[in-house]
């Protein structure tokens, strides 16, 4: 009797120590900020209504423990935390003296920034398409990404993926236009009633072109024209366009 | 006696020689050199009144981290148009882009039930065991409508969220996949900061003509859902 107490008695212990790994694993090193303007206000939550209960006042520190969206959640010296505005939080000094610099969502992050992520809608042929997209850039002008989409179709339904480069010609300008061009692959099903039933997966090659827009904060809108060639097993390859619109946002 | 005194004049010469170039030298300014001159200075120097001990630190900037992906699952009742409500559940994924927005993609699995046609007719079966099975995925914009704070209590505050969101996605259902167009909104309580609890009503709209006639079929869904932050 007693040894089974022990051993739930370990186990309790065992599951508790598990519990508090994490814990003291984040005892982690956080970036300390000097305080400039005359106080920091901390705010209760990650918004701008959110209301403000506390002040840093300036010479004081704070540690960033992390970001959510455009809002940093800190804690102070004496371990009061709360939520800063990325643009309080651009106000602040590191320990040297030299200001506090991180990517911000803005115009200089639509011409400059490394990923960007999106969802169309569309069409795929005479089908219509559902889609998402993921681009890593290289550099401004230069990005390599890849989409999968869904297409349903009155007569087929299928999956398609791609991958490829795009280059985008004007990254500064609010309205820039890019090319594409890239390989993939076609996976049809054709619908059940028709004479010629077999699924089938085809390579496929595109060259395309679009617009992207910058709308606000980390948002674009992006629209955008594929032609594929599909490589089929017979003896002639078919064609077949693509066109799409859509929202994406880059980080 | 004429070559002897020669000699002697020319020794003479000989001897002067290295000594007006050691006069030369004395009466030429001094090449400027680099090693005489920092010494002439430093012994020359005010003493400092106050040392400068600026003590340079090195600041490591440790990279901060981003709380943006949320990432679920959820379990509810979803209602097919014309074969009743059944239990879904499902995968969902966030990724917040600002206060305001975010994308969610989702995924879920329901069963339909039966029609009133089927229950009525005895024995009749519309679709096979593996055509009822009602599987969705979507891509969602989510709008933050009401952001807020929700209290239990006089000790808790917990930030919360009534949210908007639509989209648009697939349904696989009864044989064949449909476009399916959804929209909805949902309340968002953020207990701690790396979990969410998630109450949210969506209508899944798409086109059938499964029973003779084609329309467009809502199909509404009610779900409780725990998400996690990263």
């Amino acid at each position: 009797m007693i040894t089974r107490a022990r051993q739930w008695a370990l186990a309790i212990l065992l599951l508790l120590a598990a519990m508090c790994a994490p814990a003291v694993s984040a005892a982690r090193d956080y970036l300390q900020l000097f305080v400039t303007e005359p106080y920091l206000e901390l705010h209760t939550g990650p918004g701008r209504g959110y209301p403000v209960f506390h002040v840093v006042p300036r010479e004081d520190s704070v540690d960033v423990l992390f970001r959510r969206t455009d809002w940093f959640k800190v804690r102070t010296a004496r371990g009061v935390e709360g939520w800063a505005s990325q643009a309080d939080m651009l106000k602040t000094v590191l320990a040297d003296g030299s200001p506090f610099r991180f990517p911000l969502g803005d115009r200089a992050g639509f011409t400059n920034h490394t990923w960007e992520m999106g969802i169309f809608a569309g069409e795929l042929g005479s089908a219509t398409l559902v889609s998402g997209y993921a681009a890593l850039s290289f550099n401004s002008q230069l990005q390599i990404e890849g989409s999968v989409g869904n297409f349903l179709g009155t007569f087929t339904n299928g999956v398609t993926g791609d991958i490829g480069l795009a280059h985008i010609i004007l990254p500064e300008a609010r309205l820039s236009p890019f090319l594409m061009l890239g390989v993939g692959l076609i996976h049809t099903e054709p619908k059940a009633t028709l004479v010629q039933p077999a699924n089938r997966t085809e390579q496929t090659a595109y060259v395309g072109g679009g617009l992207r827009y910058y709308l606000t904060r980390r948002f674009f809108l992006r629209a955008e024209y594929k032609a594929h060639w599909i490589f089929t097993r017979r003896n002639e390859n078919e064609e077949s366009d693509e066109w799409k619109l859509g929202f994406a946002f880059f980080y | 006696m004429e070559t002897g005194l020669r000699v002697l004049l020319l020794t003479a010469l000989l001897a002067t020689l290295p000594g007006c170039a050691w006069m030369h030298h004395r009466s030429s300014p001094p090449p400027p050199s680099t090693q005489s001159v920092p010494a002439q200075s430093a012994d020359e120097a005010p003493p400092r009144v106050v040392e400068p001990e600026v003590a340079r630190r090195e600041v490591k900037v440790p990279k901060i981290r981003s709380s943006n992906v949320e990432v679920g699952l959820y379990y509810g009742e979803l209602s097919i148009e014309d074969f009743g409500g059944h239990p879904v559940y499902g995968v969902t994924a966030a990724y917040h882009i600002t206060e305001d927005f975010f994308f969610q993609a989702e995924a879920g699995r329901s069963k339909a039930g039966r029609t009133s046609f089927e229950v009525l007719g005895g024995n009749v079966q519309l679709l096979t065991e593996s055509e009822r099975r009602f599987t969705y995925y979507d891509l969602s914009l989510g709008y933050n409508f009401l952001p807020g704070e929700a209290f239990l209590g006089r000790g808790v505050a917990m930030t919360s969220a009534f949210y908007l969101i639509g989209g648009f996605g697939g349904t696989d259902f009864a044989g064949d996949t449909k476009f399916t167009v959804n929209f909805g909104a949902g309340y968002r309580i953020v207990p701690i900061d790396w979990m969410a609890v998630h109450i949210t009503v969506q209508d899944r709209v798409f086109q059938s003509s499964l029973l003779g006639t084609t329309k467009l079929t809502n199909n509404l869904e009610a779900r409780l859902g725990v998400t996690v932050f990263f």
